[in-house]
């Protein structure tokens, strides 16, 4: 469960507060859209979950440990169930798909099993890419080069990839700000039905308050840092 | 004047017999072993590092300013060093080649990987990715062209690099070349040269076949292995290196040699400007001419290569054959810079020439101008910034190229250093080897804060 209770963000000194008294709670498995302008505070919001941006006041609990007290390795592994799928999937071009999604299994490998991977993946890693692949609907796409791929099959393979991470949380950041709105559409569909069926809380910050209120199951709107 | 252009004249016809370029092989092989040895070590030590810069780990300033510290030391100064730590042959090749790439490795591929795209960085971190992991998901298949790029390159100039070492007893063609010299062999000499111009060509195209297939890049690891394999007895004599080096402290320079030390350094700029100026003014009317944009096609080709030639026969190999022709002094070593720098500012003046925006060129030409007007008004106008950068940057690596061009007689700085090592008067030696540095880290701080200031410092990427 994720529970953030009064939390506050101040880029800079004197800067008004990118993110002011946020008290929120998702359950697993329960999926959270996040609306507003831009510049309403979403994405800060969604970083400051994942330990990316210091919070200045409140606590932020996953799974009941404060994250704002972790640092270095264990910030890290408390980041491995926390999936993060951005606006622009953010994957690296060169690799292959299947390397892409198996990116998602970086926080519970080891430096040397990483590197194994890199050069001879066993039949075992190749096949939990795959079924992570099924599960987005482009397991086709197993062993082809990333930047083949088109903007939707790329968002795809960083859904995939937080399936891969077997998280507890998926945060997602205008997933489908990028892709046409039946694409978009879609890909929401997928990721609120992969959030229930494995009993994942689902945070997404959205700027379509109609597919917000279609699929999710509370819509929260941020305004000014502040929970409108 | 007559006697130059005799002696140069006597180095024509090269020595193609079978049996001198048979004799060839073990040299070219050794070049090619110490090349690949070099850089082997420089890659596997000098990614890790540049790993270290690029993800701010721990301890990475400190990392930065070493690499920084060596880089500023003269390949030759590093292959004196070498050769009087692990003794005459490849194997003092291989360590001074190792240490000086491996700064300009870590270095380079460090700032590429600071440079590298952020969000798919961001994204990786975010699945709790480690820093290794995170450099084989994402800084490196993120920068992989650049860093080809750059690596090839690298290879290119340590290739060259090799022959610098070589004639400081580090074995090779740079050994061969100066045992030919000495024994007034010039046919011998300029087969050396026509060869190391073929094999810095070789490592060229090689270049651009790892460029096309990174796997091919490989190939360098059972080359490096064997040639470090063949080298290893002589790295590693380590008691004697220790005692050595040991033998070196204090630094310490007699009460003359210090009232002469600002002549020295003065001398050493003054080759590194001279250099500059004449490489420049060469290179300035034959970059027209070298530039698609501004000449038929069958010119600029043939241009280009003659520009390659000059790119791939090192300073100090001018430096040789002026020497015998032309006499000791600076002005030898500033020729033989000028003829090198003209090579490397002719290719760069005329890509930029090349990369000139089309439209003000293309509103010139609608006036009816004629060519040399555009290039008067467009082109050379157009260039001129980026021209000066890719300049400061030539004057700032002949700064180093002044001291090395010393050992032949040119004078300054590093005539001194080698005269030191020469007599075996290792003090003096590492009081010149911290002058030199010291000059090489100020011009190198120097340019940079200039180029910062101008705000040229993202055009000279």
């Amino acid at each position: 469960m994720l529970e953030l209770t009064g939390v506050r963000v101040v880029y800079g000194e004197g800067a008004p507060p990118a993110l002011d008294e946020v008290t929120l709670r998702v359950h697993a498995g329960e999926c959270v859209a996040i609306v507003g302008p831009s510049g309403g505070g979403k994405t800060t919001l969604l970083r400051s979950i994942n330990g990316s941006v210091p919070i200045a006041a409140g606590t932020i609990r996953v799974d009941g440990v404060d994250i704002s007290t972790l640092r270095g390795r264990a910030l890290r592994r408390m980041r491995t169930h926390l999936a993060v799928i951005a606006q622009q999937h953010d994957l690296v071009d060169r690799l292959f798909v299947y390397q892409n999604v198996m990116a998602g299994a970086l926080g519970r490998w080891s430096t040397l099993r990483a590197l194994r991977f890199l050069i001879a993946p066993t039949a075992a890693e190749i096949a939990e890419a795959r079924e992570a692949l099924e599960g987005v609907g482009i397991a086709e796409k197993l062993r082809e080069p990333t930047r083949d791929l088109s903007g939707g099959q790329q968002q795809r393979v960083a859904i995939a990839r937080a399936l891969v991470q077997k998280p507890g949380a998926i945060l997602a950041d205008e997933p489908i700000a990028s892709v046409d709105p039946e694409l978009g559409e879609q890909i929401v569909a997928l990721l609120c039905g992969l959030a229930r069926s494995r009993n994942i809380a689902l945070i997404c910050s959205l700027h379509q308050p109609e597919i917000a209120r279609r699929y999710f199951d509370r819509v929260v709107a941020l305004e000014g840092g502040r929970i409108a | 004047m007559n006697d130059a252009l005799r002696i140069l004249g006597s180095f024509i016809p090269p020595d193609l017999s079978p049996a001198y370029l048979r004799a060839l092989a073990v040299p070219v092989a050794e070049t090619i072993g110490m090349a690949a040895a070099g850089m082997l070590v420089a890659f596997a030590v000098g990614v890790p590092l540049a790993v270290i810069i690029g993800t701010r780990a721990p301890g990475h300033r400190l990392v930065g300013t070493v690499l920084a510290s060596l880089r500023a030391i003269p390949d030759l100064t590093l292959a004196i060093l070498a050769v009087v730590l692990v003794g005459l042959g490849p194997g003092a090749g291989v360590a001074a080649l190792a240490l000086f790439y491996t700064a300009m490795i870590g270095r380079v591929y460090g700032s590429l990987f600071l440079a590298a795209d952020a969000a798919p960085l961001e994204a990786l971190r975010a699945t709790g990715a480690s820093r290794i992991p995170l450099a084989a998901f994402g800084l490196i298949p993120l920068t992989l062209a650049d860093m080809l790029s750059f690596g090839t390159f690298a290879f290119e100039c340590a290739m060259r690099a090799s022959v610098i070492v070589g004639a400081v007893g580090g074995g090779g063609l740079g050994t061969e070349l100066i045992g030919s010299l000495n024994a007034l062999d010039y046919h011998r000499a300029l087969t050396v040269v026509i060869v190391l111009v073929a094999l810095v060509a070789g490592v060229d195209a090689f270049g651009m076949l790892v460029r096309r297939d990174a796997r091919l890049a490989l190939l360098l690891v059972p080359l490096g292995v064997i040639a470090l394999r063949l080298d290893w007895p002589q790295i590693f004599a380590f008691r004697h290196a220790v005692h050595t080096f040991a033998g070196m402290f204090p630094p310490e320079l007699r009460a003359a040699q210090i009232v002469s030390l600002p002549l020295l350094i003065a001398q050493t700029v003054l080759i590194a400007v001279g250099g500059t100026l004449i490489g420049a003014v060469l290179a300035a009317p034959i970059s027209l001419i070298a530039a698609r944009r501004l000449a038929p096609v069958p010119v600029v080709l043939v241009v280009r290569r003659v520009l390659d030639v000059a790119r791939a026969i090192p300073e100090v190999v001018f430096g040789l054959i002026l020497v015998v022709s032309a006499g000791i002094g600076p002005l030898s070593g500033a020729i033989a810079l000028g003829l090198h720098s003209a090579g490397v500012l002719g290719k760069l003046y005329a890509e930029t020439f090349e990369n000139v925006p089309d439209a003000p060129i293309a509103s010139l030409a609608a006036t009816g101008a004629r060519p040399l007007a555009i290039a008067a008004f467009g082109f050379i106008p157009l260039a001129l910034g980026p021209n000066v950068v890719h300049t400061l940057f030539r004057l700032e690596w002949n700064v180093r190229a002044a001291t090395v061009v010393g050992l032949i007689g040119a004078g300054g700085i590093g005539q001194a250093l080698y005269e030191a090592q020469q007599l075996f008067f290792y003090k003096e030696m590492l009081a010149y080897i911290l002058v030199t540095w010291g000059l090489v880290a100020l011009s190198d701080w120097f340019g940079e804060r200039l180029r910062v200031r101008m705000g040229w410092h993202f055009v000279a990427g």
